[in-house]
């Protein structure tokens, strides 16, 4: 279980967080909606120890991670697996060896296991035999593809989503839906995803936090959502989803 | 109201001096950049132990700035020792012997001309390459992804760089130290008429050891600086593609500025 408590955080004399807090439970998708620029993505890196906050607490199965040394830190982040916005594929290594990576550094792996792993995971994301290409050979969902194996490869128990579908035409974005739906049902983790894309958060959310000006408007499953009184929660929703969408509600 | 509690209006910009504001600014932002780099090179030294597990970065760091450098610097180094060793000829007059061009050669390129000039060239071609490396990672969350994967960038990034300078440098300044004295040779005999014994020997009379160890320790001190400036600039870069170009610029201004002081530092107290 994630807990996000009171978070403050501020870049060059910018509020970004003004105190969000929500939790995500065990083996479910919380999808983190708001405005571009509204510190999502920061968020995700906080969780994992990569930015630290102001103020607040983030615990992670209760332990603390603002109060964790490096050391502490880095064994934390084998419970997790990043989907970067970018992907960030490291550009001089083949998709192979991008996988391969945390395999050989941070596992007691056999070569063979290795590359049976790696055929796993590109079998998961649909990208077979694709390891010996370079990242620069590959599209931007080929890209996210591979990101999406690269973290998963060592089987984490939980996994963060920085925009999965942004820049995506609607089919490749659907691709990762459904993957991202898969992992969940099959590996059974919890998941955090962070966008601005509604129609994608309602195909792969639980539950939603909503945010705006830097603090949580309102936690809730789908309907719950949809249903708000909030005034701001629905002009956010209205603002952002199509009315085919809304119809179909 | 009490006396102390009054506040008297002051227009700050109109009677403030502009120009301390501005040095207060630099100051500040001068002692904060040397604080930080002197707390990564305190972050590599303490995690020395985990740089160990990437010992084959730094195998694949050597090939980059040694073998990749080898020949800019054998093409500089040589034409060097032609030069100093054609204007060393050209600056003598007729009764001094010949062969003292021989000894003005390997005496410059062995303290001076070779680390220097390697060490210019390599400050915007290595230094350069690793900033824009660097950089380029940072902006598009590779390193940020490497702390995901549970690896310590700094040790998998930064610290192969560093060492394989520290070596590197030496190995491509011993090489151009003896392209140089070839130029040199090649120099006297082809354009300044000198025999090649006179050369010789002029370089045998005055050819100490020390000069050659100095230049390598300068080597060593410039492979230092110019990596760890370059991945400092590199790692903590800031501003998107505008930034890399930016922060490698600024890579090879900064090292070479520090190369020429470093050099004058290091002669004051080794010679």
């Amino acid at each position: 279980m994630i807990l996000i408590e009171n978070i403050w955080k501020q870049f060059s004399g910018k509020q970004v967080h003004c105190g969000i807090s929500f939790d995500v439970r065990d083996k479910e998708t919380l999808v983190v909606l708001g405005k571009s620029g509204g510190g999502k993505s920061v968020l995700l890196k906080m969780i994992i120890g990569l930015v630290k906050p102001d103020a607040g607490r983030i615990l992670v199965d209760g332990k603390d991670v603002v109060q964790m040394t490096y050391p502490q830190l880095r064994a934390l982040r084998f419970k997790f697996g990043f989907l970067f916005q970018g992907a960030a594929l490291f550009d001089s290594m083949t998709v192979g060896e991008n996988i391969a990576l945390s395999l050989r550094r941070n596992a007691d792996f056999a070569k063979g296991d290795i590359n049976d792993r790696i055929d796993y995971a590109l079998h998961i994301v649909g990208l077979d035999h694709v390891d010996h290409l370079m990242p620069s050979s590959l599209s931007g969902g080929m890209k996210k593809r591979v990101g999406l194996a690269r973290a998963i490869a060592l089987t984490p128990r939980y996994m963060l989503y920085d925009e999965p579908t942004t820049g995506l035409d609607v089919a490749t974005a659907d691709g990762i839906n459904l993957l991202i739906n898969e992992l969940r049902t099959s590996l059974g983790v919890t998941s955090i995803v962070v966008t601005h894309d509604i129609h994608s958060a309602f195909v792969v959310g639980d539950r939603f936090a909503v945010l705006e000006k830097g603090a949580t408007l309102m936690t809730g499953t789908r309907e719950e959502i949809q249903n708000s009184e909030n005034e701001e929660v629905r002009k956010y929703i209205n603002s952002s989803i199509s009315p085919s969408e809304s119809g179909h509600a | 109201m009490d006396q102390t509690e009054q506040t008297i209006p002051m227009p700050v910009e109109e009677y403030s001096f502009p120009i301390f504001s501005v040095i207060g600014r630099r100051s500040e932002a001068f002692f904060t950049h040397l604080g930080k780099y002197v707390s990564l090179l305190w972050w590599i030294v303490r995690n020395l132990s985990n740089a160990r597990k990437y010992s084959g970065n730094i195998a694949q760091q050597m090939v980059l700035i040694g073998n990749n450098s080898m020949l800019i610097v054998v093409f500089v180094s040589t034409f060097v020792g032609m030069v100093t060793s054609v204007q060393s000829a050209y600056q003598l007059y007729a009764w001094i012997p010949r062969s003292v061009v021989g000894s003005l050669v390997i005496k410059s390129v062995l303290l001076e001309l070779t680390p220097l000039l390697t060490a210019l060239v390599l400050a915007g071609k290595v230094g350069a390459t690793i900033t824009a490396e660097l950089g380029s990672m940072r902006v598009t969350e590779q390193v940020d992804a490497l702390e995901a994967l549970a690896f310590d960038s700094v040790s998998f990034l930064i610290t192969p760089r560093i060492v394989a300078g520290i070596i590197m440098f030496p190995v491509l300044v011993v090489f151009g130290d003896a392209m140089a004295v070839l130029g040199g040779l090649f120099g006297a005999v082809t354009i300044s008429n000198i025999s090649a014994s006179a050369f010789i020997s002029g370089m045998k009379g005055s050819f100490e050891i020390w000069d050659g160890v100095f230049g390598i320790i300068k080597a060593t001190f410039f492979g230092f600086t110019i990596t760890s400036i370059a991945c400092y600039q590199g790692y903590f870069v800031e501003g998107g593609s505008e930034g890399v170009g930016k922060a490698t610029m600024g890579t090879v201004v900064l090292t070479c500025l520090a190369v020429v002081v470093m050099d004058f530092v290091l002669a004051s107290i080794l010679l």
